[in-house]
This record gives C-alpha cells, structure tokens and sequence, in this order.
C-alpha cells in the first residue's frame, strides 16, 4: 500500500489506543460490512493485515443486552450521550460443534465523532465470553 | 515475585499512587480495596484472561467465522 492510500485509511479508521486485550500493540482498525443487511462486520487491523475478527451489533441477538460503562470509561471515551457511542461484540465458533457465540463480557465501544475506542472488561456482569446464538444453515 | 504478609486493614503501596488494601479476611476469601489513579484498569484476573483468549480464538478462527456468518440466516428477533 502505498502513503498516500495508507494515510486516508487512517483517517477513516477506528483507534483503540490501548490495543485489545491480548494484542496491546494493535491501534488501528477498520470494519468493513460482510452482508447486505448489516448483520456482521469484520474489524480489519491496519497495524498487522493478518489481524481481523468478526464482530456484530449485539442487539439483533439480545435486544435486553444492557453493558454499563463506567464514568472513567466514559470519561475516556469523552462520550457525553448514549448517541455518540458504537457498540459491537465478538463473534466466535466452537470449530467442533460449529454452535456459534458473541462474546457479550468483551464489547467495543467506539466514540462516533472521534473514532477513539476500547474493548471493555465488564466487571459485576452475568455475561460471558461465550453467548450461544441461533443461527440456522440456510 | 515479592511476597509479603498483611493483616486485615493493613495496605500495600505500588508506585506513587495506588494502595492496595486488605479489608477483610473470612472463610478462605480476601476482600482487597484498591486506590488507583482513574487511568489505571484494575480486572479480576481470570475476567480478563478470558476475554484475551477469546479475542486470540476469534482472530485464529476468523476464516470459519467468516464463512459462517455470510453463509446463514439471522433471524431478527429485535422485533419479537
């Protein structure tokens, strides 16, 4: 890739400054839609090509799903309201059974108007990492 | 690792600005307080982990995910 098309990548892409837990060192991503209707995204690392995952807005599965940020993420975050703030979870396969998940204790948040984002830790959650979800061969 | 021995409402200090504080010790639990600066994520250990671990699953297996969600049918049940 060259600079130029480098550089207008990452104007458009999301920045964790903290990286993901497990890959601290990776800032930079894009999402890029996988189907027409919206359903799941791939969250692209710009830092490392070889670096993506499937996530998806977690209220087409779970329309209670209710994280709590707290203020100091918040704060972080710099979100005044609810309106500004993305929110997408990872999505994973039991390569054996082929059941599927959302990981619903590890959400990303992203801040719309400035694109700075984090994935959270929930902490005093019943949610967990591995959320079956229903979704039929078709 | 350094180890060393609290009582109850005795604290540890780390670095400039975060104590760790031993507030009660009762059948074989230790509840711990912790002052740290906002800027500074504190996480239960296994919590954590598990997150990390399922980020690494989920980056290993993104082709077979990948597949899978293009492949079938969500049923919105945001409407139901």
């Amino acid at each position: 890739m060259d600079q130029p098309e480098h550089k207008a990548l990452l104007e458009k892409a999301l920045h964790f400054p903290d990286g993901l837990p497990g890959l601290p060192e990776l800032e930079h991503f894009v999402i890029v839609e996988l189907r027409e209707d919206g359903a799941f995204q791939q969250l692209q690392s710009l830092d490392n090509v070889d670096v993506s995952m499937i996530v998806c807005v977690p209220w087409l599965f779970f329309p209670e799903y209710a994280p709590v940020l707290s203020d100091i993420e918040q704060t972080e975050l710099d979100l005044e309201t609810a309106d500004d703030a993305v929110l997408f979870v990872p999505v994973s396969i039991d390569t054996e059974s082929r059941q599927m998940f959302l990981n619903l204790l590890g959400p990303f948040v992203v801040n719309a108007k400035t694109k700075v984002g984090r994935q959270l830790v929930l902490t005093g959650t019943e949610y967990t990492t591995r959320t079956l979800i229903e979704l039929p061969v078709v | 690792m350094l180890v060393l021995t609290r009582r109850p409402g005795e604290s540890i200090v780390v670095g400039q600005n975060i104590v760790i504080t031993v507030i009660e010790i009762k059948g074989g639990q230790v509840r711990i307080g912790i002052d740290a600066p906002r800027e500074i994520d504190v996480y239960r250990e296994e919590i954590y982990e598990q997150v990390r671990q399922e980020n690494l699953a989920a980056i290993a297996n993104v082709d077979e995910i990948r597949k899978a969600v293009q492949d079938r049918a969500v049923e919105d049940s945001s409407d139901a």
